[in-house]
């Protein structure tokens, strides 16, 4: 198709009668009868697949948009941060050897705050594992410092790891370079995974939007003659039908992402009904972050139903002029 | 305008329908196809508005070879054609308005253009009272109206139809006749398929005779 024909396509769309498909009809403008009628088109039974295929991809797309958010929030918190960790072992004055090593990291370029954490703070870290237990203490806990740094001007880590080991025995450097990359993975995991799901309700709703297609010009067959027989083209012809199936996708699709949006809004309320601890809320959050979507997230779920309606379109056109061909 | 040059036609591995049919028809003209009932007028008809295709021989449409044309060349084709059914083929959920109305909403023209044209012809035909009525309460002979409606409101270079007056009285199948004769002189050929000696007797215009898969002109 040339980019003129494209616009021609555009130009010459019947858009009022498109609007006639998805609006009520008190709201309708006044259009031209249609001449391949609705109800010969699809029942109810379409609508509601179309509805939850549209619900199934935006609650995918929504999850997998928090994940990536709350994913992205980790990374950047821990990406401030570096931890520096001191081996107690063979050391004789660990306080000593923390104020050196805070003072070292201090005056590094890059370096925006130096915070020893104290050697209750080292236990307190532990306690989830080990639990609160008075042995604690006797044992030789790491003692670490948390080094927070100019993200827009970052110091040479390489260099300041090379710097501790020369200058203080027992010192590391840990730039959580580890922990972004198992997120990264974590993120880019639910992301194809979310991708997989949302390529099956694609494949789902072309699919019966195939099978719709068929069915509807099995149905309109003496119409689709007429529309020959007065010089109709195969471009009019399909036309005439996808306009039904973009009204249907757009109805659907909506009815699908809003029942989505309104999952998302009642999630944690649900939750709450339902019994769910506040732990429950703290591990959701921890997943998900606020467990709410925001503005980007309910416009990509318009998103979703903007593919859907394209899907139902493009599958509707090709599908009728694949059995028009056939005809001939 | 229109040229068969031996053309014939059978269906699957049944008998040939039509056999070495030769005829030329120029712009302007006016012809009967007429014959006994089973001769192959409608299928001659359908070879004519491009919805068969022959068996052998070549068929040329306003000096197209049709067996060369694709889908959308046939369709730009019909737009130059007019054709009465004699089934009619009126949709059943549009008015007789929007029924006389398609083959102008196909083209593309807007409804503002032709809102007068399709109501005037409505009247011309006597069917100014039935605008708004839909297919499934007119009468047969008020259906064969707005079929023929239907096939002129564009102003087709081509005019066919698959025994027109079959349907309707006397008075208005002369009204019809008339209808198609000033059509003629405005510069759209005819080809009117019928066996009603009394119509062709009214005017003294070729006869295309088929017989027994044959073609004669008398």
């Amino acid at each position: 198709m040339t980019a003129v024909q494209l616009i021609a396509d555009i130009r010459d769309y019947p858009w009022r009668n498109l609007f006639a498909g998805i609006l009520p009809a008190r709201l309708q403008p006044k259009a031209a009868a249609q001449i391949v009628p609705s109800a010969s088109i699809a029942g109810n039974a379409l609508t509601v697949v179309i509805a939850i295929m549209s619900f199934l991809a935006c609650l995918t797309a929504g999850a997998v948009y928090m994940v990536n958010q709350s994913a992205e929030a980790w990374v950047k918190d821990i990406s401030s941060e570096i931890t520096v960790e001191l081996d107690p072992v063979n050391t004789a004055d660990i306080e000593k050897k923390m104020t050196l090593v805070s003072l070292f990291l201090a005056k590094q370029a890059g370096v925006t705050r130096v915070k020893p954490l104290t050697a209750e703070d080292s236990a307190k870290l532990l306690e989830p594992w080990l639990g609160h237990s008075e042995a604690l203490s006797a044992l030789p806990i790491p003692r670490l410092i948390a080094v927070e740094i100019d993200r827009s001007n970052p110091p040479d880590i390489k260099a300041i790891t090379e710097a501790l080991w020369q200058n203080f025995e027992g010192v590391t450097l840990d730039d959580h370079r580890r922990w972004r990359a198992e997120i990264r993975t974590l993120t880019r995991s639910a992301a194809a995974g979310g991708f997989a799901v949302l390529a099956l309700v694609a494949a789902a709703t072309v699919a019966v939007i195939v099978s719709a297609t068929r069915s509807a010009m099995a149905s309109n067959r003496e119409i689709i003659e007429v529309l020959h027989f007065v010089g109709a083209n195969e471009r009019f012809i399909s036309r005439e039908f996808e306009r039904h199936f973009v009204g249907l996708g757009v109805r659907a699709g909506l009815v699908g992402a809003i029942s989505a949006a309104l999952v998302f809004l009642l999630l944690p309320v649900a939750m709450h009904l339902l019994g769910g601890e506040p732990a429950t809320a703290t591990e959701m959050s921890r997943l998900v972050g606020s467990g709410e979507l925001d503005l980007k997230g309910y416009l990509l779920c318009m998103l979703v139903v903007f593919v859907i309606a394209c899907l139902c379109m493009i599958t509707s056109r090709l599908g009728v002029i694949r059995v028009l061909k056939s005809y001939a | 305008m229109i040229r068969f040059e031996n053309v014939g036609l059978r269906y699957g591995n049944g008998p040939e329908i039509l056999r070495d049919v030769t005829f030329h028809v120029v712009p302007g003209s006016f012809h009967f196809l007429t014959g006994p009932s089973g001769a192959g007028k409608t299928t001659l008809l359908r070879l004519l508005f491009m919805s068969l295709r022959p068996t052998r021989g070549l068929i040329f449409v306003f000096g197209e070879n049709v067996s060369d044309l694709s889908a959308a060349g046939r369709a730009e084709l019909r737009r130059r054609i007019g054709i009465v059914f004699q089934d009619f083929r009126l949709l059943d959920h549009l008015s007789t308005w929007e029924n006389v109305a398609l083959p102008l909403r196909v083209m593309g023209k807007k409804e503002s253009d032709y809102r007068e044209d399709v109501t005037d012809l409505l009247r011309w035909v006597g069917l100014g009272d039935r605008i708004d009525a839909y297919p499934e309460v007119l009468s047969g002979g008020e259906k064969q109206r707005a079929a023929i409606a239907r096939a002129v409101i564009g102003r087709p270079e081509l005019l066919l139809a698959d025994e027109p007056t079959g349907n309707v009285d006397p008075m208005i199948a002369d009204r019809l006749l008339r209808l198609f004769v000033e059509l003629n002189r405005l510069g759209t050929s005819v080809i009117i398929a019928t066996h009603d000696y009394g119509l062709m007797d009214q005017l003294d215009a070729p006869r295309l005779v088929l017989y027994e898969g044959h073609l004669e002109i008398r």
